[in-house]
């Protein structure tokens, strides 16, 4: 596997002139800096010596302008680096969804819960960190400390060495021991947020049984000790940091020091001019200013290296995920014949098989209802039908062409779906409806809002992310005038009237089967009002198909689908 | 408490030692100075031999390993802090959590709560492990620094003291003028990511109507303007921290100017001076300008400080139980007089609910979804305190009661049982207030009709289940309830029923279940089911949190025309 962090670099590479600019900029500030203090100190020491009034003058210019140069550039490097980051941010989202967009919706039968999509969007952002923090400051430091080394090497080799040692030790070494010793306390402070995170979710989630069967107490113990021992590993972790910062601090004092104690020295021998100590001194102030930063390199480099494992890791089934390209675009008929057989299926991870030898038939034109309890497998199936998800075992046939050779895309063209959590992105109701079919005319778009009783609705009102100003019924509404706009002739509608009133559904039902009057149509329903209408239904039970047959069939067999029937008379 | 103010006053030794450790600090970086200079101007001017300056070079070596070590120790102190802060706010956050059932999760909104109790206060952290600490050492080291200068040489002084307020006054300035742009910006940021997520939860649905391929234009599109915007705001930034520089910068060229003047053309000071002063400069401006982006980088924390104050703030809604005996496995007479809840001012009340109940006695509590009939479910069994009126158990007041003794004689089946993580037999075990058998244990999962789907389970009894249940259907959480109220045998029993998406077997076990478990208990009953309400002795019939009607369902069907309404509304649908 490649590695990740290559990847987002390859990606940065994309913005050369912006990353080249802020290394420049940071380079030119940084040397400015030093040379600025060396500049000082030597104007200080030449002005004890009553030096000549033009050589100061000259001095104190160059002082100034080294002061507009630190500063000025110091903003190209912020600006540059900035911009580039945010470019490379945009090229990540985009290099990203480009690797997602193949595998989806397949993609999601691994990660059901939302939450890693929120995560996704995290990721990516911390990532910022990578160039801004990560990839070019070490590149800046490292040149501004050759220059300074070899320019002081021109007054005195053995500062130039000290300042080589100190180079190494508080950019690579000090860094280095600290990054061994955080691995492990890492991963420590990770375990311990995750238990902290489960005790939490599971005090306020389940609070009312725990306080009803009087385990408050005993939970409120067991995350308060879980929280102690977080606090403890981030303490130490804090504690860590903290050391090797410190310890990097009095390294970059302690070279210092040593030019000053070797400078000391060597004037004494007569071998170095005292009128360059204290610039040498300067020099070393200066130029480890930004070597401290270093001693926690390995903390950022640990976490976009994270991010970027978990960001890439999502995607990295691409080659082995990825269906086969030599499958042809198949001409699927209009109206397909569809079979499904013997198919099994599970959701990887879960103790049981979500299907079980499902075998069932949709003629060309035919209308079916699948029922049963939540938990049944109806929504698998319907999903299996959409080749969302590959079948275990068994085949699934579209006029006896199977599945597996067939594109996704090909099925989807020809369908008009709702789904049971169907999304509206923000933008307004037009757009939203548009998805369906670009080219359509307002007329039309407004015709089908009367169909769903969405008239009230403005093409132009807007809808939030994932339609949250929308309640569950106006979504479902939305999501059938889509699919009746895009006026195919292969229906599966997954629960799609669950939280419409049984009047309007039922006077949205007929708007839809008027206008299926010779589709193939599947309808996936808890409840079983309408059942009259339909060819056959099939009623499942724990992943098994437990009885089919037409509406008349089925009561007059007295089985499941009678007592299902029974037990919704009773509900309210 | 519940200031942050009050919290740090309780950490008075800390501050102290935080406050001591900066003045050492200060005093060190000053001894430093005065140490560097005697040494270069003995070498460089008085021409003193290196075993002259061996002891002062001894003398700075050490106060550079003081330096370090006082640092060290003052973030250790600040470290210490911050995870003493932390561990007491979690604690406070719990506390109020578990007194206060309607801020847990009774309300709702627990995800929230979740990231309330880790993220905010892991982002308190640095509060008090940095924030605090560069305050007090940015407040404290400059003033010394500027003490000494004007002791050596007023000029500097003066110049330092004439500079150094335009580093406060522009900052103010421009931090003026971004703040509400950066706001917006802010605020841009969430939408934007929003967006993104958007798109990425969207996918399914683009992907079905073909659209997908088109949204990489559209990312990069409102991504690139975002990064134009975003740099317009952080152009602002970078000027203020342009100008920031120039002054300190130039700040210090003028008071390098006016020494060196000094030195060569008046003579008025000598070179130890100078030198000494040049060294100090640069130390005075970037305590200064530390002290202002501590302020900037404190932010973050200070916003997260300021959410859980508010949590911590929020008027506590709990019941004060009391410390009188319950007679066990008795049902109660329960009696409710004119009680009723308010979740606030202006939002969901519950009203002059009034209703006797004999023990043994089935209660439906029937209405529209909406209608209070939960909030009364939670009010009946102590999870809330009423707000008015009272609720009278066995003649006493219910929150008279200890509350271990009232808790031991209930169950509560709710539509959604939480299943903890664990096995499927510590699931159920949980029912009983004692330790119990395996052979205990099986007996409620059979009665619960679950056994025989426990026993196809590779593992049996012993499969782990849990982070909300996963892997169990509906069907099954409600019989994992069930089978923990077969276990604990409770006198009272709490039941939300679920509205649908049942099996068949579960509804019946359901029935049949809650009718054995009814023999010997009261059963009050938020109802969805007729032949429940049919078999009700009193149904409570709510409207908009008022009691619109009681009494049995013949009666309620006759005299009632909404009752009637609702009852028949779903055969309405089918016609």
């Amino acid at each position: 596997m490649m590695n990740d962090l290559a990847i987002v670099t390859k990606l940065m590479f994309k913005e050369k002139r912006d990353i080249v600019l802020s290394i420049f900029f940071g380079f030119v500030a940084g040397l400015a800096t030093v040379f600025l203090f060396a500049a000082s100190g030597y104007l200080i020491s030449k002005a004890a010596l009553a030096a000549p009034i033009y050589a100061l003058a000259l001095l104190i210019a160059s002082v100034k302008m080294l002061s507009f140069i630190r500063a000025f550039s110091k903003y190209g490097e912020r600006y540059f680096s900035h911009r580039a980051t945010f470019t490379v941010l945009s090229n990540l989202r985009v290099s990203f969804f480009e690797k997602l967009e193949p595998l989806a919706p397949g993609i999601f039968q691994k990660y059901r819960s939302g939450d890693l999509l929120s995560r996704i969007v995290g990721d990516v952002e911390s990532l910022q960190n990578y160039f801004l923090r990560v990839f070019y400051p070490p590149i800046v430091l490292v040149l501004v400390f050759l220059c300074t080394i070899l320019f002081t090497s021109f007054f005195s080799l053995f500062a130039a060495i000290l300042l080589f040692v100190g180079l190494i030790l508080t950019t690579f070494v000090i860094p280095g021991l600290f990054a061994l010793k955080q691995r492990k306390i890492d991963s420590h402070v990770r375990t311990h947020r995750g238990s902290l995170s489960t005790e939490v979710a599971e005090f306020l989630h389940g609070f009312r049984d725990l306080k009803i069967y009087q385990k408050l107490q005993g939970k409120e113990e067991m995350l308060e000790k879980s929280s102690d021992l977080y606090i403890e590993q981030q303490e130490m972790e804090n504690k860590a940091i903290l050391f090797s910062q410190s310890v990097n601090i009095f390294v970059t004092l302690f070279i210092t020091w040593s030019i000053l104690a070797m400078g000391a020295y060597f004037i004494g021998m007569g071998e170095l001019d005292g009128i360059f100590l204290a610039m040498l001194v300067m020099i070393s102030i200066t130029v480890f200013e930004d070597a401290s930063p270093m001693a926690v390199f390995p903390i950022y480099f640990n976490d976009t290296k994270r991010a970027a494992n978990r960001l890439f890791s999502v995607v990295s089934d691409t080659e082995k995920g990825q269906k086969n390209n030599d499958l042809q675009q198949m001409n699927l008929k209009e109206i397909p014949d569809i079979e499904m057989r013997d198919v099994q299926f599970a959701f990887p991870g879960d103790m049981r098989k979500t299907l079980d030898n499902i075998s069932l038939h949709l003629p060309a034109g035919s209308k079916t209802a699948i029922v049963g309890a939540s938990g049944s497998g109806k929504s698998t199936v319907m999903q299996l039908l959409l080749n969302i998800y590959a079948v275990d075992k068994g085949e699934i046939c579209f006029d006896n062409i199977p599945l597996t050779q067939v594109e996704q895309e090909s099925i989807w063209e020809k369908a008009n779906v709702v789904l049971q959590s169907n999304h509206f992105f923000y933008g307004t109701i037009r757009d939203n409806l548009l998805l369906a079919n670009t080219t359509l005319a307002d007329e039309a778009l407004k015709e089908v809002l009367e169909k769903v009783h969405l008239d009230s609705f403005d093409l132009d009102d807007p809808v939030y992310e994932r339609g949250e100003n929308l309640s569950g019924g106006e979504k479902q509404r939305l999501a059938i005038a889509r699919a009746l706009l895009k006026n195919k002739k292969l229906w599966f509608l997954d629960e799609p009237t669950s939280s419409i009133d049984a009047i309007t559904e039922k006077k949205i039902y007929d708007h839809i089967f008027q206008q299926a009057k010779d589709d193939t149509l599947v309808l996936i329903s808890h409840r079983l009002t309408g059942m009259e209408n339909m060819d056959q239904i099939i009623v499942m039970d724990h992943g098994k198909i437990v009885e089919s047959g037409t509406y008349e069939e089925l009561l007059h067999l007295r089985g499941y689908f009678y007592e299902m029937k029974e037990i919704e008379k009773n509900l309210l | 408490m519940t200031s942050l103010k009050a919290y740090m006053l309780t950490k008075k030794k800390s501050l102290t030692i935080m406050l001591l450790l900066s003045i050492l600090i200060g005093v060190m970086i000053v001894a430093q100075a005065y140490l560097l200079v005697t040494i270069i101007d003995g070498v460089f001017l008085q021409k003193q031999s290196f075993s002259e300056v061996l002891p002062l070079l001894g003398g700075l070596l050490f106060v550079f390993f003081l330096r370090t070590l006082f640092s060290y120790l003052s973030g250790r102190t600040g470290v210490k802090l911050g995870a003493q802060a932390k561990s007491f706010f979690r604690k406070a956050l719990l506390k109020k959590y578990s007194r206060n059932p309607l801020q847990a999760s009774l309300q709702g909104q627990s995800g929230q709560k979740v990231s309330m109790m880790m993220d905010a206060v892991d982002e308190m952290d640095s509060y008090f492990s940095s924030y605090i600490p560069q305050v007090i050492r940015s407040a404290f080291i400059p003033i010394l620094i500027l003490v000494i200068v004007f002791m050596e040489h007023v000029n500097t002084g003066l110049i330092m003291l004439i500079t150094s307020p335009f580093i406060p006054i522009f900052m103010i300035i421009i931090g003026l003028q971004t703040k509400k742009k950066s706001e917006e910006q802010m605020d841009k940021l969430g939408e934007f990511s929003g967006r993104f997520l958007d798109t990425l939860q969207g996918l399914v649905t683009l992907k079905i109507f073909g659209q997908a391929k088109r949204q990489v234009e559209l990312i990069k599109e409102s991504s690139l303007g975002f990064r134009d915007a975003t740099m317009e705001i952080l152009k602002i930034a970078f000027t203020s921290s342009f100008m920031l520089e120039l002054i300190s910068m130039l700040s210090i060229g003028i008071v390098a100017l006016e020494v060196a003047l000094q030195l060569i053309i008046f003579d008025g000071i000598t070179f130890y001076t100078a030198f000494l002063v040049l060294i100090l400069t640069p130390e005075y401006y970037t305590g200064l300008k530390d002290l202002g982006s501590a302020f900037h980088n404190g932010q973050t924390s200070i916003g997260a400080a300021k959410k859980v104050m508010q949590e911590l703030q929020q008027e506590e809604q709990a019941v004060e139980w009391g410390t009188e005996d319950l007679a066990s496995h008795q049902p109660p007479q329960i009696s409710i007089q004119q009680a009723g809840f308010s979740y606030g001012d202006e939002q969901f009340s519950l009203h002059g609910i009034q209703a006797d109940i004999e023990p043994r006695a089935n209660v439906a509590i029937v209405g529209k979804s909406g209608s209070g009939k939960t909030t009364l479910l939670h009010l009946l069994a102590g999870l809330l305190p009423v707000s008015e009126g009272k609720v009278y158990v066995n003649g006493k007041e219910l929150p008279a009661y200890k509350e271990e003794e009232w808790f031991n004689q209930l169950s509560y089946i709710s539509q959604h049982p939480y299943i903890f993580a664990g096995t499927i037999s510590d699931n159920i075990a949980i029912g009983a207030n004692k330790s119990v058998t395996r052979t205990e244990i099986k007996q409620a999962a059979e009665q619960a009709g679950i056994a025989e789907m426990i026993n196809m389970l590779k593992d049996g009894y012993d499969t782990q289940i849990g982070e909300g249940g996963r892997g169990l259907s509906g069907g099954e959480m409600q019989r994992v309830a069930l089978a923990r109220a077969f276990l604990k045998r409770p006198s009272v029993i709490f039941f939300d029923e679920p509205t649908t998406g049942l099996d068949v077997h579960t509804e019946k076990v359901l029935q049949t279940s809650m009718e054995k478990l009814s023999e010997r208990a009261t059963v009050i009953t938020v109802a969805h089911r007729l032949h429940t309400i049919k078999k009700a002795d009193i149904i409570l019939y709510l409207e908009n949190g008022r009691l619109k009607a009681f009494g049995k369902h013949d009666n309620l069907l006759q005299t009632v025309p909404d009752y009637r309404r609702m009852v028949s509304l779903q055969q309405e649908g089918e016609a």
